[in-house]
């Protein structure tokens, strides 16, 4: 894992990996398999279920404590001198599988063009859900009077 | 406490739990997929008590136990030991969470304005009985506004200490598995306040509302007032082998801050847990807000409501008294018969002789 990573244009990669991480489990799945046949030999590291524990910050003292874990599918895959990883919440090895080999084939500057459209059209999705539930919750806006 | 083996119990033990599932019926992915779905705030009350965020998993239990809460949540408590930890995420700040519901009740205009998202507070409660009638009841559809509320809301306790109400939190520089976690650690008092905060986190959710309540009721030292509430979602932030920092997907969060008015400045009470439990939370910052300086032994300090607000132990030492005690008991009988005896003995030896 010597030389240096390569990424797609107009995306960085914690961009990259927060879109992979949302994106729709069984269109990811769809996009990442065809990619293997054209990667050097994968070798995988890890693949499992495990747990994430999240912190919070409490805003009346600033102390740092947990809130509970999560569940997250995780992914390690080396080839070609990269490695990709993935890691999605939920109990779905083949989604984080598919995130890491798509993380993968970017690493190593395979089908960018594929990889920067699906990027493109999942990244567009998960604004257009964002901002119709935004425009749901702006509908319940109040605006309280004291009498 | 002692306890005596039963012999022959291991077909009426067999049939017993064959009884229990048998009312279930068959528990398909169908079912788990419309528990999920159909109730999302008890999936949330249940994720939250197990310390477990997964919705799958959640509805299992509660498919799993005929919706029993407590056996549900020590299903989950018990299938995340069998789980490794991989890492601890970035902590959450109020200011990144993407906020679905935020009002206040001690101040109407706060900075980013209140929003009432999902609620019923202001609904007339009415049982939809034209269901069992063979109707459907289909909700209202919500009427989008033009424009969308913006994701991230700023702080009302920073707004307050920049005012000069209260003083303005010190962001804690402990961060990942230096946090002290009481599923690593054991609960020691005076608690730390992560494990304080923690603890509230995960308890059980009627427990801390009877406690939180009685201290609202005037068993407490402070009355509270809503300063914040917020239902939101936060990103899970982790790390990739390249130190990329990124989210691996979001979950539902609930936190709420009350105030105390006493004094020349506010004070601050905070709760915060996985899932959407407003009632939890409210009731939960109340204890905070009240533990210092609680009586010994009063229901708003710290050691008396942590103890008793952990779901799975308080729910585990109830039922447990169900369970054979016969040596014990007798033990006791036998005293009470030797008690008895003696005491019949020292008065007849008492009497006077004929």
């Amino acid at each position: 894992m010597t030389d240096m990573a390569q990424g797609l244009p107009g995306w960085t990669h914690e961009a990259q990996l927060s879109v992979l991480a949302r994106a729709d489990d069984m269109a990811l799945k769809a996009f990442a398999e065809p990619l293997i046949a054209d990667l050097p030999d994968i070798e995988v590291i890890e693949n499992r279920t495990g747990l994430v524990m999240l912190p919070m910050r409490d805003t009346a003292q600033g102390t740092h404590f947990h809130l509970g874990e999560v569940l997250v599918s995780e992914a390690r895959i080396g080839a070609g001198g990269q490695e990709g990883y993935g890691m999605r919440r939920g109990r779905d090895l083949e989604a984080a599988m598919a995130m890491a080999i798509v993380d993968l084939a970017v690493a190593l500057g395979h089908a960018q063009v594929e990889c920067l459209s699906f990027l493109e059209a999942a990244s567009k999705a998960q604004k257009t859900t964002d901002i119709e539930t935004l425009r749901r919750v702006e509908a319940t806006r109040v605006d309280m009077e004291t009498f | 406490m002692a306890y005596v083996a039963t012999r022959g119990g291991e077909r009426a033990i067999e049939q017993s739990q064959r009884l229990f599932k048998a009312e279930l019926g068959d528990i398909t992915p169908e079912r788990v997929a419309e528990i999920r779905s159909a109730m999302p705030y008890l999936i949330d009350r249940v994720m939250g008590e197990a310390s477990l965020y997964d919705e799958d998993l959640a509805a299992l239990a509660l498919a799993q136990t005929g919706g029993e809460l407590y056996e549900a949540v020590l299903l989950l408590r018990a299938w995340r030991t069998t789980q490794p930890r991989i890492a601890v995420a970035e902590p959450v700040t109020q200011d990144a969470l993407f906020t679905h519901r935020r009002i206040s009740a001690a101040f109407k205009d706060i900075p980013g304005g209140q929003v009432l998202g999902p609620t019923l507070d202001y609904a007339h409660r009415i049982l939809a009985t034209e269901v069992l009638d063979g109707q459907t009841h289909r909700p209202e559809p919500v009427e989008p506004a033009a424009k969308p509320a913006p994701a991230n809301q700023p702080s009302v306790a920073a707004w307050q200490a920049e005012n000069g109400l209260l003083r303005a939190a010190v962001p804690d520089t402990q961060t990942g598995n230096d946090i002290p976690d009481v599923t690593r650690e054991p609960l020691l008092f005076p608690a730390k306040r992560a494990h304080t905060l923690q603890s509230l986190a995960r308890a059980e959710t009627g427990g801390v509302l009877a406690l939180g309540y009685a201290a609202q009721r005037g068993y407490g030292q402070a009355h509270p007032t809503v300063n914040e509430l917020r239902l939101a979602e936060a990103e899970v932030v982790v790390t990739h082998p390249r130190g990329t920092q990124f989210s691996a997907g979001r979950v539902k969060v609930s936190q709420a801050e009350v105030v105390s008015k006493k004094g020349e400045q506010l004070e601050l009470g905070f709760s915060a847990t996985l899932g959407w439990n407003e009632v939890k939370v409210i009731a939960a910052a109340t204890l905070d807000l009240n533990s210092k300086s609680a009586p010994k032994g009063s229901a708003t300090e710290e050691e008396f409501f942590l103890y008793h607000t952990e779901g799975v132990e308080s729910s585990g030492f109830c039922i447990h008294f169900k369970l054979p005690h016969y040596v014990t008991f007798q033990s006791s009988l036998y005293a009470m018969r030797d008690a008895k005896a003696k005491k019949a003995a020292k008065e007849k030896s008492a009497e006077p002789a004929e």
